[in-house]
């Protein structure tokens, strides 16, 4: 019986094609918006995610997110140093400078300050160059897109020199780092340096990285961080979650990503509903003839889910097969680099596309259920 | 074929599911963690507090200075000489003090004329004169006898009437001035004998007093000019050429001494770690930028026991003030090479573990 719903389904090609591409177009199209948003949302974390030697971030206590961090006194490095649970802690500057090219051109960009006798939150893989050239007097790096940014169309060269914040600086690497929220290049330098190219901040500090002593608790460290410096201690993850939903709650980005994907929804949902519903009423004859001969109402539910989960499940596997390949490529492109497809949305896109299929095949299975079997004989 | 031709888009499907589950996999790639690229400073005890510190030499570092303004002259310390020992008294630079050495020559001189004719009033009269003075006197004497032999002959005269009175009278006045130039002669004769009056000897003794102080100040005044190692110890920089004008003003050390046997760390602790801080706990210090190896051993030396506004080494001519610290001193325990003065260095003291129950500290919001 099974064989003859699969028969039914492929007799009649047009049909079978366009409910097809309906659930493909609904899962390319939902897929691939979940992952982008989710890849944009996330780049505004990606200095953070970067950091990968340390596990804490220290920060004053009512910092909102990443690029909003207040610069904090010297000294609260060295009470950190003093809490119980805390292995190790050393400073970081997050901060937005700007850099004069040669030829005149102005860009702005995202400075990171390294603690220089430790270099904890240096890029780890380079492209140019050592991470030992960081070392360097006025020595800056810049990330591949940066540099790409800068001087687009250039090779790679180092010893470049150019000014930022009216100060000289040579540029001695370029490394890989997460692409920015806002696809600003990203400048690393020593600490001792950016104290230089801030000379009119009294502090120049604005986090301070951290790593919990072996076995024990991060969260439990973090209260003790708080509670003893009156700074606000956050995990990577925390940080991370933290920025995001500054992000999520406090710019347009969700609304528009939820509305493109809502109508990925609707149009799949739509498209597929109708395709199968004028299908049902096509092969309406053939399922009065079965149930004229006797067979039961399950069975037809069986069988028209079965046709409903093919379809959908071809259209699923081609749809996701489609934004793989589409993500595989645009991850050459600066613009899109380090956006890929995510679990999320795969398993979510797929419970929206059972949901459309169930949806459709309730309208079909009320047509079937209520058939008189002798409307077979009428026509 | 049919069947080929309908296997065909569940087949694709498949592949094309089986891609994405790959792209899942590997594109969704998590970095992994890493260690820092060099190790940080540990903490040493499980409750500490941590400050930093600046290597100084023990009894602290002398910085040097000028008592006088001027170009320096030469420098007796050489840069080869730099980290070697010297003694309390050792020539180290020399100020421009041509001008002073001309200047006591000039006083010199004075005091030799004071002397001089300081001795010329002592040693009066002068024994030449008295013969001259002596015959004088007896050449008066002589005279006034033999006016007065004249005046007594005339006397018997004028008795006789032979002589006229006003002849007479003439001899007589002629005698009196005779006697009075004989006691004049005496008494010149007597002042020269008695040599020079004493308050004109105690004008000159004091006048050559003058003469020598003076020289003996300017003297001091060149040795002021040559700077000397006040204490003993190790020469740790000499900021300080030939040629440049130095003034007294303490801007810059112009040679820093210190005692480098043993290293002390100066230790700032922020003002909110004071509670916790006890002299008696362990401390260690870990150098900047060493990865791996033990750290220093350090021992308690004393508390500075004023609180001072903590400075942040930035190098900018613009130092930042943004809390205060009190300063402990610590000693390096065991002898140690590859360390100098000067040097920042991430201080651990062990401390008792804060109480539950103390109160969260308030931060103030601006600063």
């Amino acid at each position: 019986m099974n064989w003859l719903a699969l028969r039914m389904l492929t007799g009649d090609r047009s049909k079978y094609l366009s409910l097809i591409l309906s659930i493909t177009f609904a899962t390319l199209l939902m897929t691939q918006q979940v992952s982008i948003f989710m890849g944009i949302v996330t780049r505004s974390a990606s200095q953070i995610l970067d950091v990968r030697d340390a596990d804490l971030w220290i920060m004053d206590n009512k910092v909102r997110y990443a690029d909003e961090a207040p610069y904090l006194r010297s000294n609260d490095l060295q009470r950190v140093r003093g809490v119980p649970g805390v292995e190790w802690a050393v400073r970081f500057h997050k901060s937005n400078m700007t850099a004069r090219l040669e030829d005149g051109n102005f860009r702005n960009a995202i400075m990171l300050g390294i603690d220089d006798a430790t270099l904890i939150g240096a890029p780890h893989s380079m492209v140019e160059g050592e991470l030992a050239d960081l070392n360097l007097p006025h020595a800056v790096f810049v990330d591949k897109s940066g540099y790409e940014y800068l001087w687009p169309n250039e090779p790679f060269q180092l010893d470049r020199e150019f000014h930022v914040n009216d100060r000289r600086v040579v540029l001695k690497g370029i490394c890989k780092a997460s692409a920015p929220f806002t696809t600003l290049p990203v400048l690393y330098c020593r600490f001792t340096e950016i104290e230089q190219l801030l000379p009119a901040n009294r502090n120049v500090m604005n986090f301070i990285l951290a790593k919990p002593t072996a076995g024990s608790d991060p969260q439990e460290v973090c209260q003790a961080i708080e509670q003893n410096c009156g700074l606000m201690a956050l995990t990577q993850d925390g940080f991370f979650w933290k920025t995001i939903e500054y992000f999520m709650v406090s710019t347009g980005i969700p609304i528009n990503f939820g509305i493109t994907i809502s109508l990925g929804f609707i149009v799949g949902a739509a498209v597929a509903g109708q395709t199968f519903y004028l299908f049902t009423l096509e092969n309406l004859k053939q399922f009065g003839a079965l149930k004229a001969m006797g067979v039961t109402n399950q069975r037809l539910i069986g069988m028209i889910l079965l046709q409903a989960s093919v379809v959908s499940g071809i259209g699923y596997g081609l749809g996701m097969g489609i934004t793989s390949l589409f993500f595989t490529f645009t991850n050459r492109l600066a613009p899109m680099a380090g956006i890929h497809m995510t679990s999320i949305a795969a398993t979510g896109v797929g419970l929206a596309v059972l949901i459309i299929i169930l949806l459709t095949s309730l309208f079909s299975l009320r047509k079937v259920l209520f058939l008189e079997p002798a409307v077979v004989f009428r026509g | 074929m049919k069947n080929l031709r309908n296997a065909f888009l569940p087949l694709l499907s498949i592949g094309m599911f089986a891609f994405s589950i790959y792209h899942l996999l590997f594109a969704a790639e998590k970095l992994p963690k890493t260690s820092p690229p060099v190790a940080p400073p540990r903490r040493a005890f499980v409750t500490a507090i941590s400050g930093a510190g600046l290597i100084e030499a023990r009894a602290e570092n002398v910085a040097l200075g000028t008592p006088v303004a001027g170009i320096v002259l030469e420098v007796c310390v050489t840069n080869e000489q730099l980290g070697s020992r010297v003694t309390a008294g050792t020539p180290l630079f020399r100020v421009d003090d041509r001008h002073l050495r001309s200047q006591l020559q000039i006083l010199e001189a004075n005091l030799i004329l004071a002397e001089s004719q300081f001795e010329r009033i002592e040693q009066m009269p002068r024994p030449e004169e008295l013969p001259a003075s002596e015959a004088k006197v007896k050449a008066a004497e002589a005279n006034r006898i033999r006016l007065k032999d004249l005046l007594d002959r005339g006397e018997q005269l004028l008795g006789k009437k032979v002589m006229s009175e006003e002849e007479f009278l003439s001899r007589r006045f002629t005698y009196i001035e005779a006697d009075q130039q004989w006691e004049q002669a005496v008494a010149e004769d007597a002042l020269l004998k008695a040599g020079s009056w004493r308050p004109d000897k105690t004008v000159s003794r004091a006048t050559v007093e003058v003469a020598k102080a003076n020289a003996t100040n300017m003297r001091n005044e060149i040795q002021r000019c040559l700077v000397r190692a006040p204490v003993d110890g190790q020469i740790l920089k000499i900021d300080v050429r030939p040629g440049e004008y130095v003034d007294t003003t303490a801007s810059r050390a112009l040679v820093l001494l210190g005692d480098l046997d043993r290293l002390r760390i100066r230790v700032d602790i922020d003002e909110r770690d004071i509670p916790r801080f006890q002299p008696t706990g362990r401390a260690t210090a870990t150098v900047r930028g060493s990865s791996g190896g033990s750290p220093l051993q350090l021992q308690f030396v004393r508390i500075e026991p004023y609180v001072i506004p903590k400075k942040a080494f930035t190098g900018d001519n613009t130092e930042r003030i943004d809390t205060r610290v009190l300063q402990v001193l610590y000693e390096i325990a065991a002898e140690q090479t590859n360390i100098y003065v000067g040097q920042q260095v991430d201080v651990s003291i062990e401390c008792e573990p804060a109480k539950s129950d103390e109160p969260i500290e308030a931060r103030p919001v601006v600063e």
